[in-house]
């Protein structure tokens, strides 16, 4: 199932520009990153940075105002197949049943039920979920439908997938799982990941590269590489190399954070209680 | 492969690890176990249901009583039960028309009068709410009719519909057609606007057209509305017909009811309206067991309520 040389995605000098109304956002600026085939990219950065933004273009939803952004060379026009996206909300069809949701790609290429009904029982196979073939969406856990909306993005063979903090409503425990089983399947599928998060640990455990993005307008801060060896496995995450991974990336994180704060208690937010971020954090203004 | 062993025992961990455990499945009782099991499961059910089913039954039997009460003692204070038919006589009643086969022919004639009008309602209400839920262009050339028209209720058309339409039978099925199609077109609207727009985005993601996007989820996405709508306007059609028989008919249940007030056959009103009320307990409950068959994920969906 692997495409080697396809699936690599080249944002250059990127710039996203939202009208609200009277107001204008610039909610990306000059962005350049790269993922290439077969890699597995993190986007990490405090919330409203645009990471979302970035994945949004990608996936065909939104049109970037400047710049470019490419998928194997060629400008996307639109969502489609070729990129499968897993939400963060869950987004299953409650009216389908688990296999008919991973059925449900295939079927809109027009693949006859014969060969659609084995691929996706295939896929449910190697996430664990077959015993749960003809469960409806609304019976299953969220790590579950989490694994079920994985399965059915790859159900059509992507070239990528594009993932929109897709653990961040599942607990700790079910998270730290989820992050296995999708290491596990990336091996085995070998297509590119764009993965958003804003936990740190999850982009170190989980990328070959990571990008810090600052407070909006976001941009692209800095580039990390991850060099722990694969497979991935939990016991990595107490070792000096992944600790110090952790460190690196809080103290780049909690510089935007403050900053992102800052700008909205500049708006108005907090200013009236008589705090201030400054470069220790939250200060009170006497 | 040795990811794929990995991933499989680890499944299970998943489970225990995450504490997520799905949701019921269906129990399957060995055979031996299989009566006591019943057995058990008709005492729970009874304790839970029991003080329920007896409130039931207390419910329906003082409307019974009090009904039972005035008219063998023709009570009258303000209220005056001396001319209502008793429980007996509308029993007796219902045992006499059966003689004839009017009474039948009626019901039968109501029925067909409600299947035809709904049946027209559920596509064009079902189709046009879709339509108009889905599309700009189609709400702003066709919803500013609805609303001109929707305030004026079914019966209001009953002079209209008659001049409107060659004969009687046809104005009346209009009028049903009309109290069911409003109901129905409102709630397809709102069931289309409900749908969570994260769903769109995946099917076009899955490589969805408009085409098979409007086929594959937004029909199914609004079904749970569509099927409100169909309960609402199928109790509107009832009043409408009832009300459009009343005035206007030859044949019904309306025009039955009307036909016994105009001949002074006291029980054959109490009749009529029984057979109105079953009627329509019989047309709501069609459309909800349709509705269940339709979508069994939506008692999943609606697992917290109680």
């Amino acid at each position: 199932m692997s495409e080697h040389c396809r699936g690599a995605i080249d944002i250059t000098d990127l710039g996203v520009v939202f009208n609200a109304g009277s107001n204008v956002v610039q909610a990306v600026s000059s962005v350049t990153m790269d993922v290439k085939s077969g890699e597995f990219v993190s986007l990490i950065g405090p919330s409203g940075c645009g990471k979302s933004t970035l994945l949004n273009i990608v996936a065909g939803f939104v049109q970037p105002t400047s710049g470019s952004a490419l998928v194997d060379g060629a400008a996307i026009r639109g969502p489609g197949s070729d990129r499968g996206v897993v939400f963060q909300q869950y987004s299953l069809f409650p009216w389908l049943t688990v296999r008919k949701n991973v059925e449900f790609g295939l079927k809109m290429k027009g693949v006859p039920v014969a060969q659609r009904v084995p691929q996706a029982r295939t896929l449910l196979g190697l996430a664990g979920l077959l015993a749960f073939e003809n469960h409806y969406p609304d019976q299953l856990s969220g790590g579950m439908k989490q694994r079920v909306g994985i399965v059915r993005a790859l159900a059509t063979s992507p070239q990528m997938l594009l993932m929109d903090e897709p653990f961040g409503a599942l607990d700790a425990q079910t998270r730290v799982v989820m992050q296995e089983i999708l290491t596990n399947m990336w091996q085995q599928f070998r297509i590119s990941v764009l993965f958003i998060t804003h936990d740190i640990e999850e982009s170190i455990f989980l990328s070959d590269k990571i990008y810090v993005m600052t407070a909006r307008p976001g941009r692209i801060k800095a580039e990390i590489k991850v060099p722990l060896l694969r497979p991935r496995t939990p016991e990595m995450t107490y070792t000096p190399a992944f600790i110090g991974l952790v460190q690196q990336l809080k103290a780049l994180i909690r510089e935007e954070s403050l900053a992102a704060m800052g700008a909205e208690l500049k708006d108005g937010g907090l200013t009236g209680f008589g705090m201030e971020i400054g470069p220790q954090g939250i200060e009170k203004v006497v | 492969m040795s990811t794929v062993r990995a991933l499989r025992k680890e499944d299970p961990v998943t489970v225990d690890r995450g504490g997520e455990e799905p949701a019921p499945v269906t129990p399957t009782a060995a055979p031996p176990e299989v009566a006591s099991a019943v057995h058990n499961a008709a005492l729970l059910w009874l304790r839970g249901n029991g003080i329920s089913m007896l409130l039931w039954l207390i419910s329906i039997g003082m409307l019974l009583g009090i009904w039972y009460i005035g008219t063998k003692y023709k009570l009258e204070f303000y209220i005056r039960f001396t001319n209502v038919p008793t429980p007996g006589e509308v029993l007796q009643k219902l045992s006499h028309v059966n003689e004839s086969g009017k009474f039948l022919l009626n019901i039968g004639i109501s029925v067909r009068r409600i299947l035809i009008g709904f049946s027209i309602a559920v596509v064009l209400g079902a189709t046009l709410g879709l339509l108009i839920g889905r599309y700009r262009v189609a709400r702003d050339l066709l919803f500013p009719i609805c609303e001109v028209l929707r305030p004026i209720p079914a019966i209001a058309w009953v002079p209209m519909a008659i001049m409107l339409w060659p004969t009687n039978e046809v104005s009346i099925v209009f009028i049903t057609f009309l109290g069911s199609f409003f109901p129905i077109l409102i709630n397809t609207i709102h069931g289309v606007h409900s749908i969570d727009p994260v769903l769109i985005r995946a099917a076009r993601c899955l490589g969805a057209s408009e085409f098979r996007l409007f086929a594959n989820v937004i029909l199914p996405g609004a079904m749970p509305h569509i099927f409100t709508g169909f309960s609402v306007g199928m109790g509107v059609a009832c009043v409408s017909l009832i009300a459009a028989e009343m005035i206007s008919g030859q044949f019904g249940v309306g025009y039955f009811t009307w036909e016994a007030y105009s001949l002074v056959s006291y029980a054959e009103i109490g009749l009529g309206m029984i057979t109105i009320g079953v009627l329509g307990l019989v047309c709501s409950g069609v459309i909800q067991v349709i509705g269940k068959l339709l979508m069994p994920w939506s008692s999943y969906a609606n697992a917290g309520k109680k």
